[in-house]
């Protein structure tokens, strides 16, 4: 039982990071941005270069991946989404975006980085044993712990921050936001660029412990879809609660329904069509837009 | 301050104008909204805009801001002109807006909401300044300091953004239809606010209503705009006694 939980919490924290930079991408500009997954293989990648390819310390890669992210996220909304969006008119043209920059992140990550899986070598090693209940090595506990410190700073960031203040007015009230003075398209900006460092965060943590693939990109983002559904979309606390939800889901899934057979990902569509029937708009709800 | 906006006469000769419009046009669409608008705001004035629904009073106030672009004429803010600048440059030049339909932050506290009115001053003590005596001014605000803004009363919302457009330390204070949706008995606590604050902040103010008498009693000047043009102007205690006024927009109103 607790090495389940321990098992979720570490997935859950990482999961909703990523549906933390999706949600504040979607609340902020309603943009659905497909290229998440792939945004967040990005990352990864970038920081296996650096770690595994120029030898230097994790620490060094997982910024190099924040960095190039966010840069990658600012450039991809003023000269791609931002012309789109002033254009048309139709929401459909943004979704059309998004999926085609996933498909051209997908073509350029593989020109880069080739179809491999690749990983960095442990960045700590030995096994954490309590009594038999838990068994987690170090580094996923490590991980799981940058991850959380990771959510709490957003949290704060968004909480109690000048541009954290200004972002939140800009998803609740556009119009009125910019009655205040808030330049939309800087924060539009601002926004884009932390959600994609986000998910380029989560791709350098995780390549330390998975390891990172060209084919990971898709399945990625219908996980952080299915989070925001669960949670809310546009609701900083939905993602966080639609984040560990799953990673829970998963946890327990992998552990109970391992005997069936691989239907962990089948049981959580089918309970998540259900639960959508019943409660669309996600746990906590869809208040604006 | 400077002078005091007396609230029922018009005898005191304005100092310097704040606002012109000259001959402005503004479409929505293909649809016009202003056929050449002229209006002037004096500083320390309170100037309404009265008429109907369609009138153009709005448009008024979203080209003042910026977010509206106009077709042709001209906008000048003291001596400078202000049609075409950006909304955020338009609001670091002193004047701030309180919207229709209050567009409160619903999930902000009262307390960030106030601080959003502040977003494009930088200087920490004055804010907390402006903060105090915004909260002073409003005392339920203070109560419901670190209240979700969802939920407060309608009253108390129309407070919070009036308190936030104050925030801003404006010199020009635009007011779209700061009764509407309001108890009749906070209309008149709203009122008291407005020239509380043009008196007390020495703010020029110019008031979109559709509360005619409301708008009427609590400013210095009126226009009676109709289908996006100026059809009648003048000092409000006099168009109060006005046939045309009455007929048209005092009628069947409490």
């Amino acid at each position: 039982m607790e090495q389940i939980l321990a098992n979720g919490l570490y997935l859950g924290a990482q999961y909703a990071l990523i549906a933390l930079g999706l949600t504040l991408i979607f609340s902020l500009m309603n943009v659905l941005n497909f290229a998440h997954g792939q945004m967040y293989v990005f990352g990864g990648f970038v920081t296996y270069t650096v770690v595994a390819q120029f030898g230097l310390p994790f620490i060094v890669g997982l910024l190099a991946s924040a960095a190039v992210l966010a840069v990658m996220g600012g450039l991809i909304e003023k000269f791609l989404f931002r012309p789109v969006i002033r254009r048309s008119k139709r929401e459909e043209s943004t979704m059309l975006l998004a999926a085609g920059i996933a498909f051209f992140l997908d073509a350029v990550i593989l020109l880069l980085f080739g179809e491999k899986q690749r990983g960095v070598p442990k960045i700590v090693n030995g096994v954490l044993n309590w009594d038999m209940r838990i068994i987690m090595p170090y580094d996923r506990i490590l991980i799981g712990v940058l991850a959380i410190t990771l959510i709490a700073s957003f949290i704060l960031f968004m909480q109690y921050s000048r541009t954290g203040r200004a972002m939140r007015a800009l998803a609740q009230d556009r119009m009125a936001a910019q009655l205040m003075g808030v330049d939309v398209d800087r924060y539009s900006m601002i926004g884009f660029a932390l959600g994609a460092m986000l998910a380029g965060l989560v791709g350098g943590l995780l390549v330390t412990i998975t390891g990172i693939n060209l084919g990971m990109g898709g399945p990625t983002s219908v996980k952080a879809f299915l989070m925001i559904m669960i949670g809310g979309a546009g609701v900083i606390s939905g993602a966080i609660a639609g984040g560990f939800i799953l990673g829970m889901m998963e946890s327990v899934g992998l552990t109970l329904l391992a005997a069936y057979g691989d239907i962990t990902y089948l049981v959580i569509f089918a309970t998540l069509m259900v639960f959508l029937a019943i409660r669309p708009q996600g746990l906590m709800g869809k208040p604006w837009g | 301050m400077t002078q005091t906006a007396s609230t029922q006469t018009s005898a005191a000769p304005a100092p310097r104008q704040m606002l012109s419009f000259e001959n402005v046009e503004l479409y929505y669409d293909h649809v016009y909204a202003l056929k050449g608008v002229s209006i002037e705001l004096m500083e320390g004035e309170t100037v309404a805009l009265i008429g109907a629904n369609g009138a153009g009073k709005s448009s008024i106030l979203r080209a003042i801001t910026g977010l509206r672009k106009i077709k042709s004429g001209r906008i000048t803010y003291l001596g400078e002109r202000l049609d075409g600048r950006p909304a955020a440059d338009i609001v670091r030049s002193g004047i701030a807006m309180v919207p229709e339909g209050r567009r409160v932050f619903p999930l902000m506290s009262v307390k960030d909401n106030l601080l959003m009115g502040a977003f494009t001053r930088t200087d920490k003590a004055g804010i907390d300044q402006t903060l105090e005596s915004v909260l002073t001014r409003f005392p339920r605000l203070r109560e419901r300091f670190n209240q979700q803004a969802s939920t407060l009363s309608g009253g108390e919302q129309q407070m919070m953004v009036i308190g936030r457009a104050l925030m801003a330390k404006p010199r020009l204070l635009l007011l779209d239809e700061p009764s509407l949706g309001i108890a009749p008995k906070l209309v008149q606590d709203i009122a008291r606010a407005i020239v509380a604050i043009s008196r007390d902040e020495g703010v020029s103010v110019l008031l979109v209503e559709q509360n005619s008498r409301m708008a009427l009693s609590i400013s210095n000047r009126t226009y009676a705009l109709s289908t996006g043009q100026v059809v009648l102007s003048g000092p409000s205690a006099d168009l109060m006694h006005d046939e045309r006024i009455k007929a048209a927009y005092l009628g069947g109103e409490l």
